[in-house]
């Protein structure tokens, strides 16, 4: 079975893309139709095809319980609770096209509860987070390259926290479940589009300032 | 300059995040063996316990650590507290609410599961598992009573 609509984002559900929005262009290697495909696969009985799918959509799931701060302990339980919810409930899912947002918005779910109930006082550990450049070599282009990250950290780090976790969640995720965002992030539904639209907004401005593009 | 659009200003975040918080080496290995493990399970017709709360106690002297793992299933609570001390382990459990139980604690790997130590579950729902072996474990609650439907925990690291 195929996917039920093209890969690309719909930009009419959400009523706010800017005229002109580029649809994200149908990739060959669209993860959430593989992920389709393996999920069938896996129903008809090849259990070669989970392994397949746990190895398509673990990054995926990595980043999207990331995005909440877990410690890198707290993420892996999560990622493996949302594995775990699949092959429990494997039948819940009929549409093999809807395994990919079926999963990332279990381990989003998830990611927040956990978030929710760890200790606030307990802080996250930042250098979990901290910039781990590869070492710096002597040659000219190697030097480019790690001005070039840079400056794209830099942008990135400069978000306003509640950004850098949205653009994050929406990045590594084909069509996240606006309503679950944005309890998640204690928004109103409708202010999602517009939130992510000004947060995109900001990035460009400071990867433009910083010469980047 | 061109105006960067939507689609590339998300591929830089994707990019910066794969590059500064990239997936832990040997994520993936775990994770499929956890899935692996647990569609066995269902196909054993195993009732799979779910974790709700991790914690961790600080390093003891020693390298000595503890943690513990609260995994629930239906009405059953199950409590561990795990103490590590060099290369072995101790397990100790609490079943709320208390039932006659054996517990086997299995050792998992991708190649099969062997258990490695076994133990029951006295009237006040503790039991102890000493000398544990550090890895992938799995913990299996058999009730004494046959009709009752054997649980599970997920695989865990210890």
């Amino acid at each position: 079975m195929g996917v039920r609509e093209p890969a690309g984002r719909a930009v009419g559900s959400e009523g706010v893309a800017p005229p002109g929005a580029a649809v994200r262009p149908q990739r060959v290697d669209d993860p959430w139709a593989q992920a389709a495909e393996c999920f069938a696969r896996w129903s008809d009985g090849d259990p070669g095809a989970l392994d397949d799918l746990v190895r398509l959509m673990t990054p995926v799931l990595w980043h999207v319980v990331r995005a909440y701060r877990l410690p890198a302990d707290a993420a892996e339980d999560v990622v493996q609770a949302s594995w775990l919810a699949l092959v429990r409930r494997r039948d819940a899912i009929r549409d093999p096209a809807a395994v990919g947002g079926w999963l990332t918005t279990t381990a989003r779910r998830e990611a927040w509860r956990v978030h929710a109930s760890l200790d606030r006082a307990t802080p996250v550990e930042e250098q979990d987070l901290a910039p781990r450049l590869p070492r710096q070599t002597s040659a000219e282009t190697e030097v480019v390259a790690h001005e070039q990250r840079r400056v794209l950290w830099d942008a990135v780090d400069a978000l306003p926290p509640r950004c850098q976790r949205l653009l994050r969640v929406v990045a590594f995720t084909n069509r996240p479940d606006y309503a679950q965002l944005a309890s998640d992030l204690g928004m109103p539904v409708g202010s999602i589009g517009p939130t992510r639209g000004r947060c995109l907004a900001k990035l460009r401005v400071a990867l433009i300032e910083a010469g980047a593009c | 300059m061109s105006e960067m659009s939507r689609e590339d200003l998300l591929d830089v975040v994707r990019r910066v995040w794969e590059e500064r918080d990239p997936v832990p080496e040997q994520l993936v290995d775990r994770m499929q063996a956890a899935a692996a493990l647990a569609a066995s399970d269902v196909d054993l017709e195993l009732e799979l316990m779910e974790l709700v709360e991790r914690s961790t106690e600080l390093a003891g002297a020693r390298g000595a650590t503890a943690y513990t793992l609260r995994f629930v299933y239906g009405e059953t609570d199950l409590l561990l507290r795990i103490a590590v001390e060099g290369d072995v382990s101790r397990v100790d459990g609490w079943i709320v609410p208390p039932q006659p139980m054996t517990v086997h604690a299995v050792r998992t790997s991708p190649t099969g599961r062997e258990d490695a130590v076994v133990s029951d579950v006295g009237d006040s729902g503790r039991f102890v598992l000493a000398d544990l072996p550090l890895g992938q474990l799995q913990l299996k609650l058999e009730p004494r009573d046959r009709a009752r439907t054997a649980i599970a925990t997920p695989a865990f690291e210890i």
